[in-house]
């Protein structure tokens, strides 16, 4: 192989990567707290909701885990401009990504709520707590301790494999700022090696962060590495 | 009168019946301990006077008072005079001891927390875990889980304390140390009311004996009476096969 690498370029850019890091970092965080709302929310329905809300649940968590993040993407940013709705290549990312991360999540949180032990929810009816005492004071800790490690897991996924998908709609996250930058002066491989070590540092603050997090708030036993 | 009367409880689980008119009596400071093959609803007696099963018919006195298990509120203030400790333990895993014991009382009751903390820590010293205060269900013994749980229904003051087969699933090593504090708050006149297969300690520790037999007392009197002298054919059969060793 003759290829001679010329990092000399990447650097002088760092300063737009590391932007598009911070971009990437963000659109990650709000999907995914957008993605654990709708998760919460839909865990609920399924677990407690009337049979039509329950179907009504299932069929969005079937399509959204079952169809790829970039096709639906793709239909919010390509498809709604058809019918005259243009929103911006960031909207339709955090949205389509906050959808996905919603449908994952129904799931994950839904097994959290099938975990709590009925036992510990009979101690505290005992103990005279009232249905929403027993929510707040043994459900919510428990589920969110059991799924934690779930969460945390997905959280990365969001952030390095969804958020990337804004490289294709022109959204200058990581990947995408790099693709622009790259397309100038086709130094390519010089690019995404800076960007793969800003993935994983970003995926190191990220763990550590989550890791320390979990065991602080919910003695989740986890190691930092 | 006695404290506790129970009268031709009824009670079912679906179209299951448990208990088919079930009669008891407890005094003040009594000690009853509820024996019978398994099935034979002695956990589920428990569970009706707690108001975790509702009977379908027959009643429940407590002081002298028809308790109302259809009332929520009478439910809730027969819980303020009954505490129950459960076979698993069922303490609050994502708490420490310490709030395991004090939660109920301070933020459901709302009892003085000062109070209530001086009170649990005496409680869980005397049970033996005054150095665990701060421990995790899951860093302790099945022994020491279950000794915490019988704090935790203390810490309510109840004026009944029903034990539903608290060392059944404890190592053998482990059943002592649960039984020692069993034994001392009988001895402190504590009523209560106890689920249990350790035949040994039903007759040291008992005032009666109650048998139970398909949702029926089928006998009840002194521990020597039951345990040496049945008078039914199923209880000598049940006590033949589990104190032959």
């Amino acid at each position: 192989m003759n290829y001679t690498f010329q990092f000399g370029v990447v650097w002088r850019d760092l300063g737009a990567l590391m932007d598009g890091a911070l971009v990437t970092f963000q659109l990650g965080l709000l999907a995914f707290w957008g993605g654990a709302l709708i998760g919460l929310a839909g865990a609920a329905l399924k677990t407690f909701g009337p049979r039509p809300v329950r179907a009504l649940v299932d069929t969005y968590v079937v399509f959204l885990t079952n169809t790829p993040a970039l096709i639906q993407i793709y239909f919010l940013y390509f498809g709604l401009a058809e019918f005259r709705i243009r929103w911006s290549g960031e909207f339709c990312l955090l949205l389509g990504l906050t959808l996905n991360a919603g449908a994952y999540l129904t799931m994950i949180m839904r097994a959290g709520f099938l975990s709590v032990r009925r036992a510990e929810m009979e101690a505290g009816e005992v103990l005279g707590m009232t249905r929403l005492q027993q929510i707040s004071y043994i459900i919510a800790p428990h589920i969110a301790r059991t799924i934690y490690p779930a969460l945390a897991n997905f959280f990365i996924v969001i952030l390095v494999m969804g958020t990337s998908i804004g490289a294709v709609i022109g959204v200058d996250e990581l990947t995408g700022t790099a693709i622009t930058l790259a397309t100038v002066n086709y130094r390519w491989l010089e690019y995404f090696t800076v960007v793969a070590g800003l993935y994983i540092v970003l995926t190191l603050i990220a763990s550590v962060g989550l890791a320390l997090f979990g065991r602080w708030a919910f003695r989740v036993k986890a190691r930092v590495f | 009168m006695p404290h506790l009367e129970v009268r031709d409880v009824v009670a079912r689980y679906g179209s299951h019946e448990v208990l088919s008119g079930v009669s008891l009596d407890v005094d003040r400071g009594e000690v009853v301990a509820l024996v019978g093959p398994s099935g034979s609803g002695k956990s589920t007696v428990l569970r009706v006077l707690v108001g975790l099963l509702q009977p379908v018919s027959g009643s429940v006195r407590v002081g002298g008072q028809a308790v109302d298990y259809r009332s929520a509120g009478q439910v809730r203030a027969i819980r303020n005079r009954m505490a129950i400790v459960f076979q698993q333990y069922n303490l609050f895993q994502n708490m420490d001891v310490m709030r395991n014991v004090t939660l109920a009382p301070i933020r459901i009751k709302r009892r003085d927390r000062r109070e209530v903390e001086t009170l649990a820590v005496a409680l869980l010293e005397r049970v033996g875990l005054g150095q665990k205060l701060h421990a995790f269900p899951d860093e302790l013994s099945g022994g020491q889980q279950q000794r915490v749980a019988i704090a935790r229904a203390l810490a309510l003051r109840p004026e009944i304390l029903l034990l539903d087969e608290v060392t059944s699933a404890l190592d053998p090593e482990l059943v002592n140390e649960v039984l020692d504090v069993i034994r001392d708050l009988a001895r402190e006149g504590m009523t209560m009311i106890l689920v249990s297969h350790e035949m040994a300690f039903v007759r040291e520790v008992a005032d009666r004996v109650v048998m139970m037999d398909k949702g029926q007392v089928i006998e009840s009197g002194p521990p020597a009476e039951i345990l040496d002298a049945p008078r039914t054919e199923r209880a000598r059969e049940f006590f033949g096969k589990i104190l032959r060793h």
